[in-house]
């Protein structure tokens, strides 16, 4: 019966358009993406500059990874709230740890451990707790900001010792480290979510929880194995956002970044509850922020503005995208 | 038939996406009469409704409201004509009250503007009254039984002054006894001139409620008439266009060792003392009235529920099952009743609800080998004789029947020794259901130890060698299939008798 009705609004005869429906129900964001990609390339010249396209995936780089641990709790049928504060502390943590040791590999250690740990504190408390993934992240949140803001004293701490900083600066060719390390997890992620049991498992998890459940999926680990990736890949961006400025501030860092990285998430299709959506979705939906980003401040946009634009992108795209 | 006909929908014609789904269907309804709908899933039942509700239009045809010709553009329209549509999942906000979900949308005011309670309760009541039920209107329906819900259903078709109200199969979730309030209040609606269009599968119902009946199938009208004037297999024969056989499977099996065994099983306020083995090649029923506890018993014996004392020996040895993966590990699989929201996950494709429970036979050093999967999917779907377009679709685009011969190929593939299948024709056609007794069948010739759960007693009686009845958490009595007639279950599932422990 449904497929029938969706077959209703399709024009019949033509196949062609029957195909474009489908291009645009399945990837409506790379739809949206080229589009305004070709409006910032006819607003402004230098949008199309090879190093302001670096630029954009270097800004974006570390929502992006972000945004695939986000994506993974969604699909999950969850939500991870805590995702900036927690790279606050990671951030913190990581710098206290480098500078005590001298040793880089200390700090990277610290930094994935430490969002690692978070991570699997969230999945524990929504796996074992039964605590609503709102609600449990939400307090991860202020306890995460607050940790931070305490072992930092409230202020920034930068890091000395040589080489750290290198970490987000190194380029290879023309590309920065960051932007490989973004590409090369998305792929790893894509890869986890379409060739592997656990990404079959979160896909179940998320459309049916009982049904996954009875059908012998060990359902409180997949849990507890998905935030806990959400927490590493926070630690990853935690690593290149510190490394960037060789400095992490307590009590600015990572701020809102739970929202952007939500709202890419929510762009690249995926499903609120959980169960439908795309690694890929996410990546163009990151990218989507990102030109947009770049476009409003290449045309000069008072930045006081560029929020409500980019709230009205947001529900817009969604608003289009093909609904349940 | 003419003179005292109150609908008269002639030479329907619908098609989607150019693909005509009714042929000119013919449906004439009677004032004060219980009209059977016909047909397999996917025979146009539902089209037809819902055409007359209103929510799709013909593309050809008229549809004739006592001789007046009517353009059903709307839902509105046609409740305006008197025309109720009680879907099989009730429309009920269980957080309201019994009269808030009465008045939902049409609350009366008193002249200050403020909701007038009492007259909407004064309102309930009578209604109430008139359906013989006593429930007070400020309950708050999330603390009704079924039956109740669907009530309220009903009253709220009488407040809106309908005169014609469409059931769709009413009677999947309600008890024997919810069914007998349920045909009582329709036969005395049809006395107050209501005329109620009844669509269900069961056909036993059928045959003690309905007055009329039209057959559909595959889109044609295939025959109406008088239901006194047909038996059941008529009507059968009519709906799958061939005889179909309602014989039992049964065929004497040479038993093996027993795989099961359980012991003083016990669940505050599910089952009590539950004792009982399962052998090899075996197919033991569990039946009784709902609310009995079977189902919960045996989720806990599957390991989703925890909370219970008592031993489980698994071929001879004691086995301690905390979660369905153990009881997996221990050799069970549970095909659970309530396909959509325990067995199925749909937005998964076919072939991934297949494999779901078994990902270790399509792995290859961690990756899953989906050409495995494929063709691990075409051998089931050949032996089960799964009718299927594209495997990669999602499962909710098949047919109920299918769904579960996919759930059951999910087993298959884990391979469990102990079989455990809830409710395993729920909302499943004639035909397939015959298919799924026949698959069960098979599995026990392969030696698997098989239970079937169910509250049909004839389902039970069709396929099991033993068959236990339970009543309020207990096994009431315990029988070989040669020893039961369906009217000796009811005495057992309704507690009249009980002798189980006494007889071993």
């Amino acid at each position: 019966m449904a497929n029938i009705e969706i077959n209703q609004n399709q024009q019949p005869t033509s196949t062609s358009r029957s195909k474009l429906t489908w291009l645009w129900s399945e990837y409506s964001v790379v739809v949206a993406f080229v589009l305004i990609f070709i409006v910032a390339a006819l607003m402004n010249d230098r949008f199309l500059y090879l190093q302001n396209q670096m630029n954009i995936l270097m800004q974006v780089s570390t929502i992006g990874i972000i945004a695939l641990g986000m994506t993974v709790v969604m699909l999950s049928g969850g939500i991870d709230l805590s995702v900036g504060s927690v790279l606050a502390m990671v951030g913190v943590f990581s710098v206290l740890s480098l500078n005590a040791t001298g040793s880089i590999v200390v700090g990277i250690l610290t930094a994935l451990a430490v969002g690692a740990f978070a991570g699997f504190i969230n999945g524990m408390l929504v796996a074992k707790g039964k605590i609503a993934s709102f609600i449990a992240t939400l307090g991860m949140m202020a306890g995460a900001r607050s940790i931070a803001l305490y072992t930092a004293d409230g202020g920034s701490i930068a890091g000395d010792v040589q080489g750290f900083s290198s970490i987000a600066n190194t380029e290879l060719g023309i590309v920065d480290l960051p932007i490989i390390i973004f590409i090369g997890l998305t792929v790893a992620i894509y890869l986890l979510m379409t060739k592997t049991r656990f990404g079959r498992y979160v896909y179940a998890l998320g459309s049916n929880e009982k049904a996954a459940l009875l059908s012998a999926i060990r359902v409180d680990r997949i849990k507890v194995g998905v935030y806990s990736l959400c927490g590493l890949l926070v630690g990853v961006a935690a690593l290149i956002e510190t490394s960037r400025l060789n400095s992490i501030s307590s009590s600015s860092s990572g701020n809102l970044y739970e929202l952007d990285a939500i709202a890419a998430v929510i762009i690249g299709g995926t499903r609120m509850t959980g169960g439908k959506g795309k690694v890929i979705g996410t990546f163009f939906g990151v990218l989507l922020l990102g030109v947009l980003n770049n476009m409003m401040n290449l045309l000069n946009i008072s930045p006081h503005l560029q929020g409500l634009v980019k709230g009205l992108i947001i529900i817009v795209a969604v608003f289009f995208q093909k609904r349940d | 038939m003419g003179r005292d006909s109150l609908l008269e929908m002639s030479g329907i014609t619908k098609s989607f996406n150019q693909v005509e789904v009714l042929h000119g269907v013919d449906l004439t309804l009677n004032k004060g009469e219980i009209h059977a709908l016909l047909g397999e899933n996917g025979a146009g039942k539902s089209t037809l409704m819902n055409i007359l509700g209103g929510v799709h239009q013909p593309n050809r045809g008229h549809i004739k409201i006592e001789g007046k010709e009517i353009k059903m553009e709307s839902p509105r329209i046609s409740q305006e004509q008197g025309i109720s549509f009680i879907h099989q999942e009730l429309n009920v906000v269980t957080d309201l009250t019994v009269y808030e979900n009465m008045f939902l949308g049409s609350e009366l005011r008193t002249k200050w503007g403020t909701l007038d309670v009492k007259e909407m309760c004064r309102q309930t009541e009578d209604i109430m009254l008139r359906l013989g039920v006593e429930i007070s209107p400020k309950t708050y329906v999330r603390d009704l039984e079924t039956s109740y819900k669907q009530m309220i259903e009903i009253a709220k078709s009488l407040l809106r002054r309908s005169n014609i109200i469409i059931m769709d199969e009413p009677t999947t979730s309600l008890t024997d006894n919810e069914v007998e309030r349920l045909f009582g209040l329709m036969r005395s609606l049809k006395q107050s001139g209501v005329s109620i269009i009844y669509i269900s599968h069961k056909l036993k119902e059928i045959k003690e409620v309905c007055d009329r009946y039209t057959v559909l199938r595959d889109g044609h009208f295939v025959g109406n008439g008088s239901m006194q004037e047909v038996d059941l297999e008529e009507i059968t024969q009519l709906m799958v266009g061939k005889a179909v056989s309602t014989d039992a499977f049964y065929h004497e099996q040479t038993k093996g060792d027993p795989v099961l065994t359980v012991k003083h099983l016990t669940s505050e306020g599910n089952f009590h003392n539950i004792n009982f083995t399962v052998s090899k090649g075996e197919v033991v029923g569990f039946t009784g009235l709902a609310g009995d506890g079977r189902t919960e018993l045996f989720e806990s014996i599957y390991g989703f529920r925890k909370k219970y004392s008592g031993d489980i020996e698994v071929n001879g040895h004691p086995v301690k099952i905390d979660h369905p993966k153990k009881g997996l590990q221990a050799g069970i699989g549970l095909v659970p009743k309530n396909r959509k929201e325990n067995a199925i996950i749909k937005d998964l494709s076919v072939i991934e609800n297949m494999s779901l429970s078994s990902m270790g036979n399509f792995e290859r050093r961690g990756w899953i080998h989906s050409k495995t999967e494929r063709e691990k999917f075409q051998h089931y779907k050949q032996q089960l004789n799964i009718k299927v377009h594209d495997p990669n679709r999602t499962i909710d685009s098949l047919s109920g029947g299918n769904q579960q011969k996919v759930v059951i190929a999910k087993w298959l593939e884990v391979n469990s020794d102990i079989l455990i299948f809830d409710n395993p024709t729920q909302g499943i056609d004639v035909g397939a259901k015959n298919e799924i007794y026949q698959h069960i069948m098979n599995l026990a010739d392969q030696g698997k130890a098989i239970i079937i759960l169910s509250s049909e007693a004839p389902e039970v009686l069709r396929v099991c060698d033993r068959i236990n009845i339970m009543f309020q958490g207990e096994i009431t009595g315990r029988f070989h299939r040669d020893e039961l007639t369906e009217e000796k279950i009811m005495e057992y599932a309704t507690g009249s008798k009980r002798e189980a422990e006494n007889i071993g």
